[in-house]
């Protein structure tokens, strides 16, 4: 009786087999190994759609390879009130696959998930760090997840950081044969396989399996290019108790701008009288919609706040104009509620935000592609955006947090993909001149004008209202090439153009900064503007990607004490490469030394092969910059 | 002793009773609202005009006894920059079994309009939230509405505290000027507190007066002490780069329960007056003494220390199960859930660990005592009074033959003996179960060294050829260890250090003692640099400071309010021979720099002596000290100089 128990037991747990899988390492096979610091063992991902909720099955079992892995391992998992964990546990084995401890749910960490400046957010982490004491260690998880929408499916990402290596993994999306879906593969080596639960769901599965890890290489392209992706949209969904349905942007934007956005934007009669008086006699849209946003900017400040619908819905352009702050939305918001008072329409744009250029992908649309907000102007052929979050970026000026990529405009015709305007490399452009003096005693004093535009206008930004004391300070670390700095005299100005420019005036000395040895003076001849050579990476994979270009020149002219020359060559380098230029030369006539320098990088994506020309275009820059200037008396 | 650190005792003789003193709410002058920069401080973006708070330990509604903490500041925002002090967070405690509570939360911006008027606008109750950050603490945060530079924000609170034995300290200083600012306390004569104070300021205003009979509860009645502390013109706190905690400069009152009587059973309860009562209470407490006393780990330790004879081999081989077996995680603590615990979990917080090690060490037969330590981020402790909860951290310290260790397992990269840096702060108190407490010193015995020898041939084609030995010794080997060990496997360490010198081609490559971590750690590597792009040239420049020259001074200050404080001291040696090939000459060479710091506190020196075709360039720099006074700053910020100097100049060669 007792055989035939167990010989039942096995059949009916049949789809449980590979939880005793053999997490033994050595049975890892050798080609994950290199630049791995843990290994995916064997992951599965299953979503279902089950009328309002996603339901989420996870199980993962992941190998720590050393320190590094642990990280990686160290289980995470983000929830709010409408995204309840349910029943999470897990083992941890040794490098021999066996079972050294087991954990639930009482032994994870909750957190508050919000970050340090917002005011309130509902977002909690569970979390959890398993261990053994050494390392290798396989540690095996798993959890439900009901998420309270169908809008937003999450996305499955089996490689998500560089590495992490991939021995096998698997996705299946389950829905109700009549739920239309879209799905699209990013870097996606396995083929979708559809099928039938046996409950009658229509399945859509991907797997894979031995995928290496990727190394972290300088310049290369944003993670989500090379790393993999499969993500779903839903055609009819339910959010926050409000469905609908799109089936491309314009739809997805549609829906944005009648639901969460429709009916925000009352203000009080006063408000409104206020920004009719601000603009009348003004006839121009935009010098009127630059007074409102100038407005804006002198009476808001941000504040995170991540309330309302899924912290989707703007707050309402009364709460801002009574309290005067807001996050991004309901500055946004608030800012398109001024400029309606004007009869000024705008939209409202979601967007990536960041260094990094992200898009929204032009070909597939869907809820959760962005961070951000900004504010579109839409002026014939004079397309205007404007960042609201800041008291003091110009308008119109994006800077590096939100140009150059594709945003989704909300618009009552419905959503628009636009693209920002992006800052090109002649468009940053920093141009410096100084007139130094270095005296027999080593002694360098003299002026210094630098005009930064472009993206380069945020570079004295930290200058900028403080006072002296503190700008000494900042100063000081600038210029840091420049020991025993001393300010005399500093002037910031700001010009707030649409394409702004800073200009920073700087009268100083610094005692010892030629110093002098056996009769010579020697000195930095670049101490200025300074590059950093970067590493190499041998058999590189990803492309280069230069995110955005510049421009730097920079003109010094020494006068030189009385009685010396330079006793070196002069420098002349000049290097013309497809993503850049660099120049620099140093001419000696009637006691005057004059350095030239001038760095152009030209954005863009290039080949892998061109990487090695890359490190030594910088390499030769770092030597030049590092040039040695040795004085001689002339007699 | 550190004069930052005047731990005061206060004492004041007492007075008459005056009334309470905090100012009236939502009061402003129109000299404050027109204020335009604050004069005793005009870089300040924002100044508390006034802040007033005050402790009562009392009855609350519910008939427990509490500690009531009022709180009320009013702030001019100057300018833009200051708006930060426009969005606040009030954190409290809120636990199982112990539930504080933020209420009575009350504030206004007070502003001048576009129209030149004066407004007021109260912050509204909907916009205060709270949240959960873990399963002890709660926050509560608002934003001031209607911000704009030049307004006043002005707000206040009364934190309710469960029981009496946390009387809220009081700091004067912030990292804005404050123009004044006082704190009251209210001590029914039930309970005995000691004050300390903190920092250089001193208090202008300190006044303790006597309260007829108020406290009252269930038939039992005291008088209170009513102290007043206050001060006026205080300067923002800024903060200098290499120096300790904050807390041990910033001027703060600290309070401190002495004891206490029951006012319904009159029963005496001394608190931690003395050593000998906290040490009574660590040997006996359940996350103390009973962790270290049992012998919990024989089990675990006798295959450890199987076939081991001698102490010290016992000691080390203990040392390393526990680094290996317990897994860090991050916290600091001066008390353990249970050592035993942690080893079967693999995981465990420092006193999990530390107390562990103790247990252990003692279980194989080496005497060794638990070590109460603050960490340097955590401040220093005081010494006029024992103080439990100044504590943050706890070490081992044993003895065997002449030699004293004191030992930390939670990072498995320290050798047996060394304490990391953040544990080097002053004294610590080592808690001997069988002996009374005391004080050792908790200073590094290590030095931070490494020595480098170059030797390098110039090819004809002008690429130097040789190799380069460094052996780094003490903190500098854990450094460069914790440094190999983010990469997966030592090759991909050097991988990363080829790719990273551009110039520098490593043919080949030997790291030895990366795990050995008792003796120095030795890098040797063949490696090929691109100096010259030939040798036709007639005269050339070389600097024999090959990697890492100093250029930038990292002392920027024209002058320093605290000491400059590295944890350890620093000798670091460089040694370059160089043979150059036929037909080559030395043409110049730098004189040979000597510097030294006052009071022997370090030196550079460097040496250049050659013959033929073959020279040698030396380069010393030592620290002998880890803490220099803010009086040897400026010698300090010169001394640097001189070095960067130094290494700015260069040997020419010159083709015969």
């Amino acid at each position: 009786m007792k055989k035939f128990l167990t010989l039942f037991l096995i059949l009916g747990t049949a789809a449980c087999a590979n939880a005793q899988a053999n997490y033994e390492v050595s049975r890892i096979p050798k080609e994950l190994l290199p630049y791995s610091s843990a290994v995916v063992r064997d992951e599965s991902v299953y979503t279902q759609v089950d009328g309002g909720n996603t339901l989420y099955h996870i199980k993962k079992a992941i190998t720590v390879l050393n320190k590094n892995g642990d990280d990686l391992a160290h289980i995470v998992v983000w929830h709010d009130k409408s995204n309840v964990i349910k029943g999470i546990k897990g083992a941890v084995y040794d490098e021999f696959g066996k079972l050294s401890s087991k954990f639930s749910e009482k032994n994870f960490e909750d957190q508050d998930a919000s970050n340090d400046f917002s005011l309130f957010e509902d977002s909690r982490v569970k979390h959890y760090i398993p261990s053994i004491g050494s390392y290798p260690y396989t540690i095996e998880y798993e959890y439900d997840l009901r998420s309270r929408q169908t809008l937003n499916i999450r996305d499955w990402k089996p490689n998500l950081y560089p590495g992490l290596a991939v021995e096998k993994s698997s996705y299946t999306f389950a829905c109700k044969p009549d739920f239309d879906i879209r799905y699209k593969e990013i870097n996606m080596p396995a083929k979708m396989v559809a099928g039938y639960t046996k409950e009658g769901l229509k399945t859509r599965t991907w797997q894979l399996s031995n995928l290496k890890a990727a190394r972290s290489e300088p310049y290369s392209p944003i993670k989500d290019t090379y790393l993999s992706t499969v993500k779903i949209a839903p055609k009819h969904f339910v959010y926050a108790g409000i469905s609908g349905s799109f089936n491309n942007w314009n739809e997805l934007g549609r829906w944005n701008y009648d639901k969460l956005l429709a009916n925000r934007q009352a203000l009080p009669p006063a408000t409104i009288a206020q920004i009719k008086e601000l603009t009348n006699g003004i006839i121009d849209i935009k010098q009127k919609a630059k007074k409102i946003y100038e407005y804006m900017q002198g009476k808001t400040r941000y504040i995170s706040v991540q309330v309302g619908i899924g912290g989707y819905q703007p707050f309402l352009a009364s709460d801002v104009d009574r309290l005067s702050y807001g996050d991004c939305k309901a500055l946004v918001n608030y800012t398109q509620a001024l400029l309606k008072a004007a009869d000024i329409p705008s939209w409202y744009c979601v967007v990536e935000g960041g260094n990094a250029k992200t898009s929204m992908l032009d070909d597939f649309a869907s809820m959760g592609q962005g961070n951000h907000v900004i504010l579109c102007l839409p002026i014939k052929n004079d397309t205007t955006f404007l960042e609201c979050t800041s008291q003091k970026i110009p308008f119109g000026f994006l800077s590096d947090f939100t140009d150059d990529r594709t945003v989704l405009a909300c618009t009552p015709e419905g959503g628009k993909l636009l693209h920002t305007p992006k800052y090109t490399a002649a468009d940053n452009l920093q141009t410096r001149k100084a007139n130094l003096v270095i005296a027999a005693d080593g002694e360098l004093s003299g002026s210094i004008n630098t005009v930064y535009k472009g993206t380069q206008y945020d570079n004295p930004e930290s200058l900028v209202d403080e006072p002296l004391k503190e700008q000494v300070k900042i100063i000081q670390k600038m210029y840091a090439h420049i020991n025993n700095l001393n300010v005399e005299k500093l002037e910031i100005k700001q010009d707030k153009k649409e394409l702004p420019i800073a200009t920073e005036s700087l009268v100083f000395n610094a005692y010892e900064f030629a110093s002098r040895d056996n009769g010579k003076l020697y000195f930095s001849l670049n101490p200025l503007n300074r590059s950093s050579s970067i590493r190499d990476v041998r058999n590189r994979t990803n492309p280069v990607y230069i995110n955005r270009g510049y421009v730097d020149e920079d003109e010094i002219v020494y006068t030189l004490p009385a009685g010396y020359k330079p006793d070196m060559e002069p420098i002349d380098v000049s290097m013309s490469k497809p993503f850049g230029k660099f120049k620099m030369s140093s001419v000696f006539a009637d006691g005057k030394l004059t350095f030239k320098r001038r760095v152009e990088l030209i954005d863009g994506t290039y080949s892998k092969d061109t990487y090695p020309g890359l490190v030594a275009f910088y390499q030769q820059i770092t030597e030049a910059d590092n040039y040695n200037m040795v004085l001689v008396k002339t007699n | 002793m550190n004069k930052f650190l005047l731990n005061l005792l206060v004492f004041i003789s007492f007075t008459t009773l005056a009334s309470a003193q905090d100012f009236p709410f939502g009061k402003f002058t129109v000299d404050e609202m027109h204020l335009k920069n604050y004069k005793n401080d005009t870089s300040a973006h924002a100044v508390v005009l006034n802040e007033f708070g005050s402790s009562r330990i009392d009855i609350a509604g519910d008939d427990h006894i509490k500690t009531f903490f009022k709180y009320h500041t009013k702030i001019k925002i100057l300018d833009t920059k200051g708006f930060g002090k426009g969005t606040v967070a009030i954190s409290f405690y809120d636990s199982q079994d112990t539930h504080d509570e933020v209420i009575d939360v009350k504030g206004t911006t007070t502003y001048i309009d576009e129209s030149g008027g004066i407004k007021i606008t109260e912050l509204e109750p909907s916009k205060i939230y709270t949240t959960t950050e873990n399963k002890y603490w709660k926050t509560i945060k608002f934003a001031m509405p209607n911000l704009s530079a030049g307004c006043i924000v002005e707000y206040k609170y009364t934190k309710l505290l469960q029981g009496f034995g946390r009387m809220p300290a009081w700091e004067f200083q912030d990292d804005i000027p404050k123009v004044n600012s006082q704190y009251e306390v209210h001590i029914p004569a039930f309970w005995t507190f000691n004050a300390m104070i903190r920092g250089p300021l001193k208090l202008t205003k300190s006044k303790a007066d006597v309260e007829k009979e108020c406290f009252s509860s269930h038939g039992s009645k005291c008088d209170c002490s009513y102290l007043t502390y206050g001060m006026a013109d205080i300067p923002a706190f800024i903060k200098e780069d290499y120096m300790t905690s904050s807390k041990n400069f910033l001027s703060a009152i600290y309070f401190n329960l002495e004891e206490w009587t029951n006012p319904y059973t009159n029963v005496k309860n001394k608190e931690t007056k003395e050593w000998k009562d906290i040490d009574y209470n660590f040997k006996h407490a359940d996350y103390f003494g009973s962790q270290i006393k049992k012998n919990l780990l024989n089990p675990y330790i006798a295959p450890v220390i199987a076939g081991k004879t001698t102490e010290i081999d016992k000691a080390v081989a203990v040392y390393r199960y526990i680094q290996k077996n317990i897994k860090w995680n991050e916290i600091n603590s001066r008390g353990s859930d249970g050592v035993k615990k942690a080893l079967d979990k693999h995981t465990g917080d420092v006193a999990d660990i530390n107390l562990a090690l103790v247990a252990a060490l003692n279980s194989a037969g080496i005497k060794t005592d638990a070590v109460l330590l603050s960490t340097r981020v955590n401040g220093l402790v005081n010494r006029l009074y024992p103080v439990e909860s100044e504590f943050n951290y706890v070490i081992a310290k044993t003895t065997i033959g002449t030699d004293t260790f004191l030992l930390d397992a939670t990072d498995p990269t320290l050798p047996f003996g060394m304490l990391p840096i953040k544990c080097l702060n002053d004294q610590g108190r080592v808690m001997s179960l069988d002996k009374p407490s005391y004080w050792i010193d908790l200073v590094a015995k290590q030095t931070q060294n490494t020595a480098s020898n170059l030797e390098f041939t110039l090819q004809p084609n002008g690429k130097l050829k040789g190799t380069i030995t460094t052996y780094s010794m003490g903190y500098a080997a854990f450094n460069k260890r914790k440094e190999i060990k983010k990469f997966n496997t030592v090759d991909e360490y050097v991988e990363n250090l080829d790719e990273k010198l551009v110039k520098t081609k490593i043919l080949k490559s030997t790291i030895s003692n990366v795990d050995s971590l008792d003796v120095p750690l030795c890098e040797v590597y063949e490696v090929e640099i691109d100096v010259f792009d030939n040798l036709n040239h007639n005269r050339m420049a070389f600097n024999p400071v090959l990697f890492e020259r100093h250029t930038t001074n990292p002392f920027k200050l024209q002058e320093r309010t605290y000491p400059v404080d590295w944890g350890v001291s620093s000798n670091d040696r460089y040694t370059l021979t160089m043979h150059l090939p036929a037909g080559y000459a030395i043409e110049s060479s730098p004189q040979p720099a000597g510097v030294a710091l006052p009071n022997k506190g370090g030196k550079f020196l460097t040496e250049f002596s050659g013959a033929g075709d073959t020279f040698t360039y030396s380069n010393v720099i030592q620290f002998t000290k880890s803490v220099y006074a803010p009086e040897e700053y400026p010698y300090l910020k010169e001394f640097y100089n001189k070095i960067i100097a130094s290494e700015k100049t260069e040997i020419v060669i010159r083709k015969k």
